[in-house]
């Protein structure tokens, strides 16, 4: 299987709140058989991936996931007509609606996909979760959604200090007072728009489990950790892979009950006598290189199902394996900038 | 041979805001509608003009009424007035075979003068005069109260017209939705709604028949719907029991959205609004789960906005531009939120009437008022357009034509593209002799 | 002027400034003020010109200038 494999993967922008892109690409080219070139999906040209030419071969800035579905799958289009494109990963929440509803047509123009159905994708919004998160046997912090300052401080006064404060797609903020809870509350308005959720902090361990559902009840493989230490911004810096069975357990009913398929994953918190669910994601997280680093390839699983490849399907990982972010400078000219300012493209 | 020309612009380059599409993309060309030129219209009917599309409007309508009619056997729409009520827009609704639905005596004579049969009209809304009411009544028109103090207006008008009057009650009703609109209708869930029926029935002028709601406007959940739908449900058979009588329709209301891009919604439209035919099935199939067998209740449905939005279009033409101290380029349009009024709420959709070559960037669009509110689109992004350019605006067909108002300028004509791309003028621009009709300079204050 | 002669200029329109740091974008018209200014012509010169090279009318012409040059001393550039 020498042949190059065109793959986009967008949310290359590794800062301090990272996205998966690079992690998934990482894991991409570490696959012994895909000969995986792969195309940076980028919104805005100092995401850090453009500059990365040793993972990235190609970027592109596309329009926001906010502007007209039609531009979007237009410039969709134009990469592929450039590059050859034959598989998109998508890795940020507020692009998912418009691969999953595009599905279809980017299937018919040559791009798969491997996403959740739409139903599947608005079970588990961040509003639904009441619903499911009993199904999986699992609990879940006191949350409510509020439209307007009036709500949300009656909310506040139901729920207590601390709590979160939570956009539908993006941004998370634990708020002490009601003077941060406004100001965490009109950020995330302006970004994301309404409804805002604020929900109860619960106290326990952080423990999330990343994974592919296979679309069919089943999983492609998945792997537990629990975050050690975690950055000002929430993000995990440093973890370790565990076995939790009550945990493998509720995903495994997870991917049951909705027959999920494509990347996700399970934010929890674990407290003595109970899991609370805290989100679960609807692809990779940040620190999918995790997986793959312990043994579970699971970018090149999902690539691999996107085409109707063969996919291996185990679990097997060692629980004990530490995960250690750190950064690295890059000192490069201003060439690659310019391209991109001025083109949209590398 | 000279070199084609392009406007200057110079942008810095901001870390965290350097996209440059809607530079390539988002920039919308639309030279007609309908397969009528812009230019033409304008020549003809003068800027700003509203455009309406007959062939969308009957469209949307027959597709609208399809998904609905497949799915249950006992279907009505009724058109809502307040939407747009110009005459003809309804004219065109009720050949389709609507009824039409009224929230006030105005809107019930515009109807009755149009040539709608009482039978034929909704009267629905929070106050309805008394001499209203009564014509209503006499015209058999379909009452749905709103609150106790109409309930003893109506059983004074039983009396005098000496025969009792079928009536329907409004409710309202948590369905997970906020907000609840609650100071419309009588509450179901703390018993107010039962009192109401209660009430109602002991009087013995008024006949129960009907049961109406509206959750509110530009809903994008139809789970709400499916929620209300059950309630009703349960509340009709509940007074069925209790008080022996029939309910024969139920009143959904209204408030399916258009794709129309709402404020405060990240999303575009095409994926954020759901497809109307999820509402139809969230209705229809709770009905039909919740129903018992051959029991199908007239379903009415006041669909305004879903119908009409997407059949407007508003050409506005650029008559200033401008830079803001801080850099940013804005334009004065001859169009404003006097004639615009949704664009409080939404972002519409902008196209030029031609492509004007040069990177776009983010404007800002005034309109011509002396007011600062008066902004008809913020960050929209736009190549550097010439003095005389024309936009296009959409989708405006809901609320714009009502909710429009005669401050300081002349509302503007409204056109009516024919499905045969004829054009037709549907009510003609204002002038000085529209507004001085109504007043009266007393002799002493003559200049 | 002598601001403008610092600039880092490519003919796709990528402007660097090495003093502050700052990177700006500009279009081909842009560009061809720009190159004008830099080597210190005054505006009427560059409007004359611009009406020579372009297919422009003297109203268009001289309001963009203006507007362009407005943009220039706003970004500190002149």
């Amino acid at each position: 299987m020498a042949e190059t494999l065109v793959v986009a993967v967008s949310g290359i922008n590794a800062v301090d709140n990272p996205g998966p892109g690079l992690g998934v690409i990482r894991s991409l080219k570490e696959d012994p058989e895909l000969e995986v070139r792969a195309i940076g999906l980028a919104y805005d040209a100092m995401e850090p991936g453009i500059f990365l030419d040793w993972l990235v071969d190609r970027s592109f800035i596309m329009p926001y996931p906010s502007s007209a579905e039609e531009d979007y799958l237009a410039r969709l289009a134009y990469v592929q007509q450039v590059t050859g494109l034959q598989v998109v990963v998508p890795t940020l929440d507020a692009e998912l609606p418009i691969f999953i509803k595009g599905e279809k047509q980017l299937e018919a123009q040559g791009i798969k996909t491997f996403l959740p159905t739409w139903e599947q994708f608005e079970l588990r919004s961040k509003q639904r979760l009441l619903e499911l998160a009993p199904r999986l046997g699992l609990s879940l912090p006191p949350t409510e959604a509020v439209s307007s300052y009036q709500d949300l401080i009656k909310a506040l006064d139901r729920l207590g200090f601390p709590a979160m404060i939570k956009g539908l797609f993006y941004k998370a903020y634990r708020v002490h007072t009601f003077a941060e809870a406004e100001g965490a509350f009109q950020k995330i308005v302006k970004e994301w728009g309404y409804p805002v959720l604020v929900q109860k902090v619960v106290h326990g361990e952080e423990v999330n489990v990343v994974g592919v559902g296979d679309g069919q009840g089943g999983s492609l493989g998945l792997m537990a950790i629990k975050k050690l230490w975690i950055t000002s911004l929430g993000k995990i810096w440093t973890g370790v892979t565990i076995k939790n069975q009550d945990l493998i357990q509720a995903t495994e009913r997870f991917l049951e009950e909705i027959g999920w398929r494509g990347a996700f994953e399970l934010e929890c918190i674990a407290t003595d006598d109970r899991i609370y669910l805290i989100e679960i994601n609807p692809r990779f997280p940040a620190w999918i290189y995790f997986a793959t680093g312990a043994g579970i390839n699971l970018p090149a699983r999902l690539v691999r199902a996107a085409l109707d490849l063969p996919v291996e399907k185990d679990a097997e990982y060692e629980a004990g394996r530490l995960y250690i972010r750190y950064t690295y400078d890059l000192v490069t000219s201003m060439d690659t900038f310019q391209r991109i300012v001025t083109k949209g493209e590398t | 041979m000279k070199v084609p020309y392009e406007k200057p612009v110079i942008r810095k380059v901001q870390i965290g805001l350097s996209n440059k599409f809607g530079s390539l993309y988002g920039r919308h060309i639309r030279p007609e509608i309908d397969g009528v030129p812009v230019s033409d219209l304008v020549t003809r009917f003068g800027s700003p003009l509203f455009v309406f599309s007959e062939r969308r409007l009957r469209e949307k309508y027959r597709q609208l009424y399809q998904l609905f009619s497949t799915r249950y056997p006992n279907v009505q729409f009724s058109w809502s007035y307040k939407t747009n009520y110009l005459d003809a827009i309804c004219a065109i609704l009720h050949q389709e075979g609507e009824t039409a639905e009224v929230v006030s005596e105005f809107e019930y004579e515009k109807a009755r003068r149009l040539g709608v049969k009482g039978e034929e009209i909704i009267f629905n809304g929070p106050y309805k005069p008394l001499s209203a009411l009564k014509r209503a009544a006499e015209e058999g028109a379909l009452i749905n109260i709103d609150h106790f103090d109409e309930i003893y207006d109506l059983e004074e008008v039983a009396e005098e017209l000496g025969r009792p009057i079928k009536v329907g009650i409004r409710l309202n009703m948590d369905t997970g939705i906020s907000p609840q609109w609650t100071r419309f209708g009588f509450n179901l869930e703390s018993g107010q709604a039962f009192d109401a029926a209660k009430r109602l029935v002991s009087g013995e002028k008024l006949i129960l028949c009907g049961l109406h709601c509206h959750l509110g406007t530009f809903l994008l959940e139809p789970r709400a719907y499916a929620k209300a739908v059950e309630k009703m449900v349960d509340f009709a058979y509940q007074l069925q029991e209790a008080f022996d009588l029939q309910i024969e329709y139920l009143d959904l209301g209204g408030g399916f959205p258009s794709r129309n891009r709402l404020k405060g919604i990240y999303l575009p439209p095409e994926i954020a609004v759901p497809p109307l035919e999820d509402f139809a099935e969230a209705i229809c199939d709770t009905l039909l789960s919740k129903l018992r067998p051959n029991d199908f209740p007239k379903l009415i449905l006041e669909t305004g906005r879903a119908i009409v939005d997407e059949a407007g279009f508003l050409i506005t033409t650029v008559q200033a531009s401008k830079r803001l101290p801080d850099g940013t380029r804005s334009y004065v349009l001859d169009a404003g939120v006097n004639i615009l009024f949704t664009a409080f709420w939404y972002n519409f959709r902008v196209e030029l009437e031609e492509d004007v070559p040069g990177p776009a960037e983010p404007c800002i669009l005034y309109g011509p008022l002396c007011m600062n509110i008066d902004v008809v689109a913020d960050q929209v992004q736009l190549p550097p357009l010439p003095r005389g350019a024309r936009l296009i605006f959409s989708p405006v067909g809901a609320y714009n034509v009502t909710q429009w108002m005669q401050f300081i300028r002349y509302r503007p004509a409204v056109v009516l593209i024919d499905p045969n791309g004829q054009v037709e003028l549907i009510r003609e621009a204002e002038n000085l002799e529209d507004i001085l009709a109504r007043e009266r300079l007393p002799e002493r204050l003559k200049l | 002027m002598n601001r403008l002669s610092r600039l880092a200029i490519n003919e796709e329109g990528f402007i660097f400034d090495p003093i502050t740091g700052n990177s700006f974008t500009t279009n081909q018209v842009g560009l061809w003020i720009l190159e004008r200014l830099k080597k210190g012509k005054k505006e009427e010169e560059i409007l004359a010109e611009m009406l020579e090279y372009f297919e422009v009318d003297p109203e268009t012409a001289e309001r963009d200038l203006t507007d362009f040059i407005e943009q220039l001393r706003n970004y500190k550039l002149i």
